[in-house]
């Protein structure tokens, strides 16, 4: 019993040991200050899932890799599993809102797969800095079309009109009917998904912060129904990407632990939340995020 | 165009699905953070933080499989193959991993 258990505890430190060599500085030690901060950070990313449909991993990523020192790829890493949690959480939470549109998301999914494919692609075209600098200027135009448009309405009061074959009703608590509404522009939302796939692993997001924005501001989709099938498809676009840290070893788990956790109460406070929030002011605390996201990247970018 | 049929009990098939698997990985990986932290980082933290990840992972996974069951249970045949291309890079995603090692 006790030869087996150091004999395993060997093979774990050698693993930990080989993966510390593909490490570009050394992983800081997860002590419980450090724990409760990561916890913190990932109750944020899932509050923002649960009210925006975005994964949180704009925010995590300098958090974990400027203010807490992780290396880059493991700060991307821990960020894409917590994108992971956040979009298996809030869906669970708000299935019974029946906001998820299926179909649409699958059909996106593919573009977001063909885009995470592809994903040496933008690597190969830009260094880190422009595409940093590249996604602060989509950011803040997908700021400026979200503002623009923040008194109108997607939906159609109708619960009987024709949705078309990707569109969809809900229940809609504001109005307190079923309201319609159909899917425009649908190549926009296929070139929004496909730059969000390509970018999930390598800035460790799942690109939420473009489709959102995009599905609502060009696709006539409305935000509550962009954020909730967004929230739905960055678990799967995050996947890809993590399962890859994961096998390179650099996806600690004890780091990722807490953020995991943090997750959970994050989306219970979001969904409560989402609720209570009407659609304007959820449009202009996205507009503030988007901003927030947007300074972040010209700030790294200048790193 | 016309519309296609409600997917609401899929939907809440599908929620169910994802609220089991991250509530089990976060159990597991809440169980191997308190083992590392008192404990130290021994074998009970490692596995049980290791199986919290695989669990984390698998999830979207299951998700993109059901969903495809889903879909052939209701003939929507274009939305089956939409599926499997999914599911196929996740698949292309699992063994770079495992050639990463």
């Amino acid at each position: 019993m006790s030869s087996a258990r150091v004999q395993l505890t060997a093979d774990a430190s050698d693993a930990l040991k080989a993966a510390h060599y593909t490490f570009d500085r050394p992983m800081p030690a997860v002590t419980i200050a450090l724990a409760f901060v990561v916890f913190g950070s990932g109750a944020a990313a899932g509050g923002v899932g649960a009210l925006f449909g975005i994964g949180g991993g704009v925010f995590l990523v300098p958090l974990l890799h400027v203010a807490l020192g992780f290396p880059l790829r493991t700060a991307a890493a821990i960020s894409l599993a917590t994108v992971i949690a956040t979009s298996s959480s809030v869906s669970a939470g708000r299935a019974h809102e029946h906001l998820i549109n299926l179909r649409l998301g699958m059909v996106l999914e593919v573009a977001t797969v063909a885009g995470s494919l592809l994903g040496g692609l933008t690597a190969h075209l830009f260094s880190e800095a422009t595409l940093q600098r590249l996604f602060g200027i989509v950011t803040l135009l997908a700021a400026a079309s979200v503002l623009s448009r923040v008194n109108r309405r997607n939906v159609m009061l109708d619960p009987e009109a024709d949705a078309g074959s990707l569109g969809g009703r809900f229940h809609e608590a504001e109005s307190g009917c079923v309201v319609t509404y159909r899917v425009k522009r649908l190549p926009l939302g296929l070139l929004a998904s496909f730059v969000a796939g390509n970018v999930s692993s390598l800035l460790g997001v799942g690109g939420g912060v473009i489709k959102v924005p995009a599905l609502n501001a060009w696709c006539g989709i409305p935000l509550r129904a962009a954020a909730a099938t967004s929230a739905f498809m960055i678990g799967v676009t995050a996947t890809g990407g993590a399962i890859i840290y994961y096998g390179r070893g650099e996806l600690p788990a004890l780091a990722a632990a807490p953020a995991v956790l943090g997750v959970q109460l994050g989306t219970w406070a979001g969904i409560r939340l989402a609720h209570r929030v009407p659609a304007k002011w959820l449009k202009i605390l996205l507009v503030v995020v988007l901003l927030v996201v947007a300074a972040l990247m010209f700030a790294r970018s200048g790193r | 165009m016309t519309e296609r049929p409600s997917l609401d009990d899929l939907e809440l098939t599908l929620g169910r699905l994802l609220g089991i698997g991250v509530t089990l990985s976060s159990l597991t990986l809440g169980a191997g953070l308190l083992a590392a932290l008192t404990l130290g980082n021994g074998a009970i933290a490692t596995f049980l933080l290791t199986a919290g990840v695989l669990l984390l992972l698998a999830t979207p996974i299951a998700r993109v499989v059901v969903s495809s069951v889903g879909y052939a249970q209701r003939r929507d045949w274009l939305f089956v193959v939409l599926t499997l291309i999914v599911l196929a890079e996740l698949i292309a995603s699992i063994v770079a991993a495992l050639r990463a090692r």
